[in-house]
């Protein structure tokens, strides 16, 4: 397998503050990475500094070998990256097609009128919204508005899809939707790379899992091993706790979309 | 997919029927007509009705201009300095430049285009409230480097004289005396009915354009827009170069009709205020809005004047006010709920 998203000491520094430090990791093609840590581990930001919404102090972000580190948001959009926000924001004067239709008409330069439609039913097609796409954006449902969320970023033909916690406050007949959902994103050839809470559901779909805390990356690699690792474990936890638990994911799942969300799916 | 759905599919893909343009169409027909008509109804009168319906012509050109920057996102404070540009371009030519008059007009649009991809360039990162305040400034610095610019060159603050662009002559026994005026307020009503109509076919195109979703996007969130691949300082710089274009020619057309420019008058805060005030109680981010809010304001103000000759400004604040009360999203905005709602009332 082949690196397509590498990141190179990333460090974003607000004022004294190091939100994200010396930040690496390299993503292959085809697989879905997960960015875990506890709340304040640096994971947005880092998501940011991948996507260009912010400038890093200091380190690079490569994708397919090329270097994006001094492009715009838009222009990282252009080499095959796309985003989706943690708060869902679809553009309320619009329908659901339409929205859709912005990222694909502007994904990707040059595209034609009508391949951008195709695109954008395409994409309607691949998360099950095209019997929304005539709605207004602003009557969904919270779970209709993540997948209009995702149908938007994969409009722009992305390469490599990174994903800000799907799951956050999704129901768990929902939870279980949006795995199915990240894993047909997958399908289409897209490489995943997403931040999430919920255990169980990071153990269904990541291939690979870096672990950051306090703006550091802790560890990095397969599920079943990163959760047994002491230090995530602390990390979770804290070092003095009075009855220290084993199994990361029991502590780690907020409550509502816990366990059972993904067991069905395994 | 459902059979309506591909229909209206393919309706999509062949276009709508452009009733945009059909609009613009009626619009210049009327506009043609309307001197002749004023004249058959009102006789003599028709000369304050000509000179009433170019000021309303001139108010859709700064609320339509206006609207399509603030189509963005941003709302310009600037205003009054990319007319004021265009104005004493004008001036500054006929003073300093051995120029046929009219070059000044196009040449006013080009200097406030300029003008406004400065202030553009600076206000790039800015957001709204930041945006407007900086652009507030700029209209103010304007004004005074003009106030303070040597007085040979520019007037300083007893401005310049501008020469009419139109003098027709009187013609003893062929004509009666107000013919003249006549003449010369229907000249000019035919120059702002066809910027106005450029105006309103710069902005169709805007609107039918990819640019418009673009524009709405950027208008809710730029960095989800950006994330989406919509370059965002591009899209903003065009809609400056439009906005200020159209605006700079209408303030070197005024200032051949006035007479004169003035920097308290050229640059005036008025200006500012009508260009946003407008759009907003016509309907914004549409072409018609800023279209129904010049005619509507317009009319309203002249109504009052004619029954209140005094203080009848108060009751024009007062239906500003309770337009935006009732109707926050204009009388276009406001109408067109209406019918979206009763229609889907209809298919329930």
């Amino acid at each position: 397998m082949s690196v397509v998203l590498t990141a190179k000491g990333l460090s974003k520094r607000f004022g004294g503050l190091a939100a994200v430090d010396d930040v690496s990791f390299e993503v292959e093609q085809g697989e879905i990475f997960a960015i875990i840590g506890p709340n304040g581990a640096g994971k947005t930001t880092t998501l940011n500094l991948v996507s260009g919404l912010l400038v890093p102090t200091a380190g690079s972000v490569t994708l397919h070998g090329r270097d994006l580190t001094t492009l715009t948001a838009a222009e990282r959009c252009h080499a095959g990256l796309g985003r989706a926000f943690q708060v869902v924001q679809p553009f309320p004067e619009m329908t659901v097609r339409e929205n859709v239709l912005v990222g694909a008409m502007f994904g990707t330069p040059g595209i034609s009128r009508a391949d951008a439609e195709r695109r954008a039913d395409h994409a309607l097609e691949v998360t099950g919204t095209t019997n929304l796409a005539e709605r207004d954006a602003e009557e969904l449902t919270l779970m209709e508005e993540k997948r209009l969320e995702i149908a938007r970023a994969l409009a722009t033909a992305p390469t490599v899809l990174l994903l800000d916690e799907v799951m956050a406050g999704l129901r768990p007949a929902e939870a279980r939707d949006a795995v199915r959902l990240v894993r047909s994103v997958r399908d289409e050839g897209v490489t995943v790379v997403f931040i999430e809470h919920v255990m169980p559901v990071v153990r269904d779909l990541a291939d690979r899992v870096l672990v950051m805390d306090y703006g550091k990356v802790l560890t990095e690699g397969r599920y079943a091993d990163v959760t047994k690792d002491q230090r995530v474990i602390e990390a979770y936890l804290g070092r003095d706790d009075d009855a220290p638990p084993t199994d990361v994911a029991a502590a780690a799942a907020p409550a509502g979309a816990s366990g059972d969300a993904a067991e069905d799916e395994a | 997919m459902s059979a309506p759905a591909a229909a209206s599919r393919a309706e999509a893909r062949r276009g709508p029927f452009p009733w945009d343009l059909l609009g613009v169409v009626v619009l210049a027909i009327i506009a043609a007509f309307t001197p002749d008509l004023l004249r058959f109804v009102f006789d003599r009168a028709s000369v304050s009705y000509l000179s009433i319906a170019s000021n309303a012509l001139s108010l859709a050109i700064l609320a339509l201009s206006w609207d399509m920057l603030a189509r963005t996102g941003n709302l310009s404070l600037a205003h009054a300095a990319f007319y004021g540009a265009g104005a004493y371009t004008t001036a500054l030519l006929v003073k300093h430049a051995d120029v046929p008059l009219w070059l000044g007009i196009p040449l006013g649009g080009v200097v406030a285009v300029a003008f406004a991809l400065l202030l553009g360039s600076f206000t790039l990162r800015l957001r709204g409230i930041y945006f407007a305040i900086a652009t507030l400034a700029f209209a103010e610095v304007l004004k005074s480097v003009v106030h303070h610019a040597p007085t040979d060159f520019a007037g300083g603050n007893a401005g310049m004289n501008v020469p009419a662009l139109f003098r027709p002559v009187f013609i003893a026994g062929e004509m009666e005396r107000w013919e003249v005026a006549y003449m010369r307020n229907e000249a000019y009503f035919y120059v702002y009915a066809g910027l106005l109509v450029a105006t309103v076919l710069a902005s169709i195109l805007l609107q039918r354009s990819r640019l418009r979703h673009a524009m709405t996007a950027m208008r809710t969130n730029e960095e989800v827009a950006g994330v989406m691949g919509v370059r965002a300082t591009r899209v903003k710089l065009l809609a400056f170069t439009l906005s200020s274009a159209f605006v700079g020619m209408l303030g070197a057309v005024e200032a051949h009709r006035v007479g004169s420019v003035l920097p308290e008058q050229s640059f005036s805060v008025a200006t500012t205020v009508l260009a946003l005030v407008t759009p907003i109680f016509g309907g914004l981010y549409t072409t018609l809005g800023p279209i129904v809010g010049a005619f509507g304001l317009s009319s309203v103000q002249e109504l009052l004047r004619r029954t209140f000759a005094d203080g009848y400004l108060i009751g024009y604040g007062v239906v500003l006010v309770l337009t935006i009360l009732f109707m926050p999203r204009g009388v276009v905005g406001t109408l067109g709920t209406f019918f979206r709602r009763r229609r889907k009332g209809a298919q329930r």
